[in-house]
This record gives structure tokens, sequence and C-alpha cells, in this order.
């Protein structure tokens, strides 16, 4: 039995099983014959922690792993970005390895820099530059470079010339497939796992092309075609990885999170300031200025907050902090009144928001590394937050760090397909399962004694 | 015990040590054991023990990042 893991970041149900299934011929006939549905995302519904709570079977709060930074030990403005060496846990290929398999891993967020495995791994999309060992063993990188030296980790899609961002993602996805199909077919593996991070830009740059309700619904017949057709590129890849496959194969397709519509981004640090919980030294802000460009008065700060497709929101604590306001005994009551705060915000124009806020106590059963103290979902992800400042009003209609389109949506898609089985059946699952699934197409699951349970209908597939 | 001892053993598959025996035939490598030294630390050479990224590499990703909306 091998098992070939094919992660499209970001693909969406509605896309992927409904809007574009007439332009998607392969994976239309893997969900024909397969299993399939939407595969529920982690808290937070974000690349950083989801595609390694796929690969570990551990939740975020266990491998430490809330987005992409965490913060570095207790202080007000220095950020970390999580690496490879942040991952404490085995990941399947690890437990696979230690059973004789070889892997190909190639990009799979974060694996940089490349861990030693039996078999080939590329590192993701964080990875700083070509000029770095991104490969395990390290001398594929030169094979790479010599077979694809057009090889791309991402793109940089926040710039105004939209037809050529689209045909570098283009170019860029395109690439890694056709480097994973020489590698599959050239290499020895027994297990294959791969993320392709195009969907995900391609869905943050150009949703307004697609989605007749976004309030930046632009009429383009060029682009939405130039979207169509990355989506069939994609397809005509995942085509040829299937004719690659024996009896004995199965391919998993599965998604970190799904897509929707951004409304617009919230200026949570402004908000704060109004609300009496950030305090600053200066109050004139240059428009789109972050913290820490800014003199924050934090003696007298009760709180801030960080930005992105969700708001983490810090409390300065006496005793953790090192200028701390508030007293530990005062902790819960202040927690108490700032979520309520935080759930009545109102959109601008005074409709009400279904803004959901936690504790990171109330979603993981362990909490490791350094978590903030509120993870806020501005209106149910609709909306993101901006961390920066200076604006004149609290309601950005576009992203502040440059033009934006999609948020991101608790539901990802996954598709188990095995050839000459025809199952054909919908069942939604969660991320928690896929690699308990992995492992249960290997007969190591028990063995190994991972936490969660395989997928339902796991047993047709077998 | 090993850190007492300038050399220690590790056990390879016969047929991957005959293959570099071959290999290793009329070139400078003295024995399989020099070649397989040399090209272990070769790998490990490549593979840095400290931080992730250096400072430089840091300031590169996050620049990406805040440009793709995960940092602001």
């Amino acid at each position: 039995m091998k098992v070939m893991v094919v992660g499209l970041d970001c693909a969406a149900p509605a896309l992927m099983f409904d809007k574009l299934k007439d332009h998607l011929p392969n994976i239309t006939r893997m969900t024909e014959n397969g299993i399939y549905g939407k595969l529920r995302s982690t808290d937070p519904p974000i690349t950083i922690p989801a595609w390694m709570v796929m690969a570990t079977g551990r939740s975020p709060g266990e491998l430490g792993l809330y987005g992409f930074r965490s913060r570095v030990g207790n202080s007000y403005t220095q950020i970390k970005i999580p690496s490879s060496k942040d991952i404490k846990f085995d990941t399947v290929w690890d437990i696979l390895g230690k059973r004789n398999k070889r892997s190909i891993v190639v990009a799979v967020p974060p694996t940089y820099p490349p861990k030693p495995l039996p078999g080939l791994m590329i590192s993701d999309f964080m990875t700083p530059d070509k000029d770095k060992e991104f490969t395990y063993p390290p001398g594929l990188k030169n094979e790479i470079l010599r077979d694809f030296p057009d090889y791309q980790f991402d793109v940089k899609f926040r710039k105004p010339e939209k037809e050529k961002i689209i045909n570098e993602i283009y170019q860029m996805s395109d690439t890694r497939f056709k480097l994973v199909e020489k590698l599959l077919k050239e290499k020895p593996w027994d297990f294959f796992f791969m993320v392709e991070i195009g969907i995900d830009r391609l869905h943050h740059a150009f949703w307004r092309y697609i989605d007749e309700n976004h309030h930046l619904y632009e009429k383009n017949d060029m682009m939405r075609n130039k979207f169509i057709s990355y989506f069939e590129m994609v397809d005509y890849h995942v085509g040829k990885m299937m004719e690659m496959m024996d009896d004995d194969t199965i391919m998993m397709i599965v998604s970190d999170h799904g897509a929707k519509g951004m409304k617009g981004a919230f200026a949570i640090n402004q908000w704060l300031i109004k609300e009496g919980y950030l305090k600053l030294k200066n109050e004139k802000v240059a428009p789109g200025a972050s913290l820490d460009e800014i003199e924050v008065d934090w003696s007298n700060t009760k709180a801030w907050a960080w930005g992105g497709y969700y708001a983490r929101i810090f409390l300065n604590i006496k005793g953790r902090e090192n200028q701390g306001l508030i007293d530990p005994s005062r902790v819960k009551d202040e927690i108490a009144v700032l979520k309520e705060k935080l759930k009545n915000i109102r959109g601008p124009n005074g409709e009400e928001w279904k803004t959901i806020v936690f504790e990171p106590e109330e979603k993981y059963d362990v909490v490791n590394g350094d978590r903030s103290d509120l993870f806020v979902y501005l209106d149910d992800l609709n909306w993101r937050a901006a961390g920066t400042l200076g604006y004149e009003t609290d309601y950005l209609l576009e992203n502040d760090t440059g033009p934006d389109d999609a948020v991101h949506d608790y539901d990802g898609i996954y598709i188990i397909y095995r050839k000459n089985k025809r199952i054909g059946k919908k069942i939604d699952s969660s991320i928690y399962r896929v690699a308990p699934t992995i492992l249960e197409l290997y007969n190591v699951r028990k063995r190994y004694g991972i936490k969660g349970e395989p997928m339902e209908g796991i047993e047709y597939v077998k | 015990m090993a850190e007492d001892k300038k050399y220690t053993t590790v056990s390879i598959p016969t047929p991957l040590f005959e293959k570099i025996q071959q290999k290793i035939k009329d070139t400078g490598f003295t024995s399989v054991s020099d070649y397989v030294t040399f090209v272990l630390r070769e790998i490990l050479a490549h593979s840095s023990d400290n931080e992730a990224f250096s400072e430089e590499d840091e300031k590169k990703v996050k620049e990406r990042l805040k440009s793709l909306g995960y940092l602001d």
C-alpha cells in the first residue's frame, strides 16, 4: 500500500465540488468514485498550524503553534517565525520512516530547515531563499535547480499588476507539480505528501472576479478565465499523478482550510485605544503604523492585539509582562469584560456581527508555547483584523497591507480515491482524522498509538 | 563508551559495503570507512545546528509574510 497526499492550500468545498466541477474532470472522477467531503479545519483555520496538525494529528495547543508568529518570551514587540525546529512531535513521515518506509515530502509548512528523513524533502514557502539549503538530502537542491531553474517557493501577490501575478502563480504551481511528477517517477518512495500554496494565493488576490456577492466584485472575463484555467491546470496534474497509481495506491486530496470573500479589515488596536485598553505616548500616528513602530505607553496599557486572519489579544499582566498593569487576581474579570465588549462590536453600518472570542484553554486540552490570552474571529472570520493603526475609521474596506479579497473559512476539502474502487460517498470529516487515516492505511495506527480516529468510511478503500 | 574512543562502529548492509568498495577502487579513498566518513561529514556540513533562521533570513521571511497578510 502506498499513499499520496496532495495538499491544496485553501481549496474550498463550494468551488471544488460545485462551482468549478465541470472544469475539474479528474478531481470529479475522484469524488464520484471515492470518499469525499468537507474537512473541518483547526482553530484558528490557518496554514500554520493546520498542515502540521494534519501531519502529526496533534492540536495547535499541543504543537504550541497558533499562527505565523510566536511571541518571544513575554516581550511586547519581539516575535519569532515558526520553523521545522518548533515541531516537537513525530509527523506521519517520521513514523513511517521508523518502519522503513521512504517518503517524498514537498513544501509542507513549516518544514524549513528540512530535517533528515529516509527519503526526500523540499521545504515550504517560508524558505528564505533559493541559496539556502532547502532540500534533504542537500544534493537534491542542485538537481531541482538544474531541471527546474524557475522553481519558486511562493509569489508576492499584494501588488497592483494583477495579470502578472496570476501568471506567476500559475507558473509557480505548474513547475512544482512537474517537479513532483518527476520525483514520483524517478525516485523510490512509499509515502508522498505535497502542499501546493498557489490556490491560497489565487483566492486572496482574485476572489473578486468569481464572487458576485463580493463588495469589490469586478466583472472581468479575462481574469475570471485565468482563475478557472489555473484550476484546470491543477486538475491536469492531479490526472497525471492518477496515471502513476497502481491498484495499491491511494490518493488523498486535502486542504487545510477553505475561503470566503473578505468583507474588510477591522483596526483592532484603534478599537482597543477607544475602549481605554491601549495607551500611546503620542496620539498622532501615521496611517498604517504598527505598534512596534510607535511609542506605546506600556505601563498604562491593559491590552494590545495582533492582526491577521484572526486577532490575538494579549493582556498586560503584573509579574508576567515587564510593565504589567493588570493584577493577576483581576485577570479573569478583565477577560470576561473584554470578551463581552469584543462580541458586541458592530459592523460599519451598525449591523450585528457574529464575533467569536475564546481563550486557548477553551479549545485545546493542552496549551503549549506562546499563546495569546484571547483569540478573536471578527464577524465569524468575515472581517480580518488589522493590527496597524492611524486610520480615520476602524473599518477598512481593503486590507491594511495591500489588496486582499478573501479570508479563511472553517471547512476545507478532502477526497480519498483508490483506483478501480467504486465508492462514491460524501462524508464530512475533520482535519484531526488525516494523520490517523494515513497510519491506518499502512496498518501502523494502533501500534503507534496516535490519538484520534481515522476517517469514517476508510474501510471502503482499504 | 563511544566518547572515550576516537572511533566507533556503525553497521551498514553488506551489499552496500561491497558497492562502495567497488566505487572507491582506484580513487583517493583508502577504505570504505574513509569514504563513508567523508560523505557523512559533507551532508552534516550542510545542515545547521543553530537557529532555523539567521537574522537576515528572518527579516526576509517576515516581510514576505507581511505582504501575504499573515502579519500586520
